[in-house]
């Protein structure tokens, strides 16, 4: 019984948790960058989705249709004016200047709003659906994940049938390949970066129903997507999906067998053992990395 | 190479004159065993991330550990302080063997990410047990050694003017000492290394293990001087992030480039925090003090030091990648 719920709320989860992790590994395919300031675009997704729903009394699953285009255009934005110019920089500088770009917003963020944690509480915050007994569904955590489907599916769609989607995709493959057939691939990575931003928005706005809202939040979110990016494979958006759902079980049953303070070491474990043993994920090809 | 050990000397001495020059200055003596720290933990870390090119984003871990290493012993076990810095050495060493065994197998981005990993996992399991005082830390009354009472400031400037003068000797002989080569060769070109002979995985552990016993010193010292610790202060990734990017102000694989950015960022974080630049601006009558700015500016500017690490970062990285240093050609 405790197996099931655990397994069904561990899916739900990492639903949320796989929108991140597809965001990063859209930015680390299409530019090869790590993006250290992730975790920090979530936390600001968070509270673009509180303060919809505060200040102009939006819900925050339909404050997306705001949050999507707002946060695109701002990863667009710190594309063209910062990540472009460290493209061919060494890999730690390129940690560097996304870590610094986080703790821009973290701290920015800390000084406008301090640091009280805030909660949104809609009307359906704490309700849940019964399926059978003893085994209930979080509706905040329902609706997220089927906001994540949706747009899961369109994104695979986007990628998949349009002319700028497959340009992305041939991009990720093969960076000076898809420049010799006419691709702009600076337009390219600023379009992934501004997508990156967008899904890392959107997972903020989504857990912002069932999560303490605060300047640090994105901190525990970052190292998480890294592991689903490396779990599903760098630079692979249907490794990640998947990544992000077996991360989302692994810590449900952690805290159900374990105990709550564990479950992010036995991520971290996760990830190492990933690392080592199988560096290009579960659904990489050999010699990728 | 002489010269260097004589500005070494040189510094050394201008350093240990100072707190003769300025008599009892608690703030100041404060503020400047804060940049002999950093500057010490940036000339360590420069060991494995300057020379060897692995940059380590992971080494608040082996500070804490001598941190933490040495406060449990110290309260527990009523151990003598310097017997319990040498305790937060070998704990240290035992992390670094670990972390070593792992990461070094990893290249490039992997490198980086399984460094903050197992340095996370540290973090974690300290927060989590409980015989490191989980949330709480660690909190000691006096300590004495030998008789001599700790509670003032200077033995600590001593010390860690000692630490920062082993470092850089270390790291002298390091560059020129064959070890210091087969590191600067990993550094360039890692299969090129490798096919030369040069057992990479031997020497990445060498320089880690140095550096981290350094690291470690600094966090015992550190510790007992302060007498309190928790995860926030000796483990957070922030601390990590500081180490590195002092060293890159300064100029990465550099002697004096982890120096000369503690010497310019840490007063500067130092004013930020107790407010010396909100103060100025309102004694001079810039801003007064009750209007919203002057408010504003005393109430927050103290949360405002990693907000001004952030953007000195940013910037950093994208018009001085190669530090201050770096600007004048002394790059090796």
């Amino acid at each position: 019984m405790f197996f099931l719920q655990s397994l069904l709320s561990g899916i739900l989860t990492g639903g949320v948790y796989a929108l991140a992790g597809i965001g990063m590994s859209l930015v680390f395919g299409v530019m090869n960058i790590s993006n250290f300031a992730h975790g920090d675009l979530m936390m600001l997704g968070m509270y673009l989705a509180y303060f919809a729903f505060t200040l102009l009394h939006i819900d925050p699953y339909v404050s997306l249709l705001l949050i999507i285009p707002i946060s695109f255009l701002f990863g667009f934005l710190i594309e063209k004016v910062f990540i472009r110019q460290i493209i061919h920089h060494p890999h730690q500088n390129q940690i560097l200047l996304t870590v610094g770009l986080g703790l821009i917003m973290s701290n920015s963020t800390l000084l406008a709003f301090t640091s009280d944690p805030k909660i949104l509480t809609t009307s359906y915050s704490s309700s849940a659906i019964n399926i059978f007994d003893g085994i209930s569904l979080s509706v905040p955590l329902l609706l997220s994940f089927i906001v994540t489907c949706g747009i899961t599916g369109i994104l695979y769609m986007f990628l998949s049938k349009t002319t700028t989607g497959l340009a992305l995709m041939a991009t990720s493959q093969n960076r000076e390949a898809a420049q010799l057939m006419g691709i702009n691939v600076a337009k390219m990575s600023a379009i992934a970066f501004g997508l990156g931003t967008a899904l890392a928005a959107t997972a903020g706005a989504l857990i912002a129903p069932t999560y303490y809202i605060h300047p640090m939040a994105g901190h525990s979110f970052l190292l998480k997507a890294f592991t689903i990016c490396v779990l599903g494979g760098l630079g692979s958006v249907f490794g990640a999906a998947i990544g992000g759902i077996i991360i989302g079980i692994v810590e449900a049953m952690a805290s159900t067998y374990l105990s709550t303070d564990w479950k992010d070491v036995v991520v971290l474990i996760l990830f190492l053992a990933v690392l080592l043993f199988r560096p290009q994920g579960l659904f990489g090809k050999k010699g990728e990395q | 190479m002489n010269k260097q050990i004589a500005i070494i000397a040189l510094m050394a001495g201008v350093a240990a004159a100072l707190p003769l020059m300025t008599g009892e200055n608690p703030y100041f003596t404060g503020v400047m065993i804060s940049v002999l720290m950093m500057a010490a933990l940036s000339s360590a870390w420069n060991i494995l991330g300057g020379y060897a090119g692995q940059y380590s984003f992971g080494h608040a871990a082996y500070f804490g550990a001598g941190a933490y290493t040495t406060l449990i012993f110290i309260s527990r076990f009523n151990l003598n302080p310097l017997l319990s810095i040498v305790a937060g050495i070998i704990v240290a060493g035992i992390i670094a063997l670990i972390t070593g065994s792992i990461v070094f197998r990893l290249r490039g981005h992997y490198f980086g990410l399984a460094s903050i990993a197992v340095a996370e996992i540290v973090r974690l399991s300290v927060l989590n047990f409980d015989f490191t005082g989980g949330a709480q830390g660690i909190l000691i009354s006096d300590v004495s050694l030998w008789g001599f009472d700790l509670n003032s400031k200077n033995p600590f400037y001593y010390g860690m003017l000692i630490v920062l003068v082993v470092t850089l000797g270390i790291t002298l002989f390091l560059r020129k000492s064959k070890t210091g080569y087969y590191l600067q060769a990993i550094r360039e070109d890692q299969d090129a290394a490798a096919s030369l002979g040069i057992n990479l995985s031997f020497y990445k552990n060498k320089a880690l293990l140095i550096s981290a016993a350094l690291t470690s010193v600094l966090g015992s010292l550190y510790a007992v001087y302060i007498r309190f610790i928790d995860t926030t202060a000796v483990l957070d990734l922030r601390l990590s992030i500081e180490i590195i990017l002092t060293a890159i102000i300064g100029g990465v694989g550099t002697l004096w480039g982890p120096v000369l950015g503690a010497v310019l960022l840490v007063p500067l974080a130092e004013m930020l925090r107790s407010n010396v630049i909100g103060d100025t601006l309102v004694k001079f009558g810039i801003v007064s003090a009750s209007s919203g700015l002057g408010i504003f500016l005393k109430e927050n500017l103290a949360h405002a030091h990693v907000l001004v690490y952030g953007i000195i970062t940013v910037l950093c990285i994208l018009y001085l990648p190669k530090g201050i240093l770096g600007l004048f050609g002394r790059g090796k």
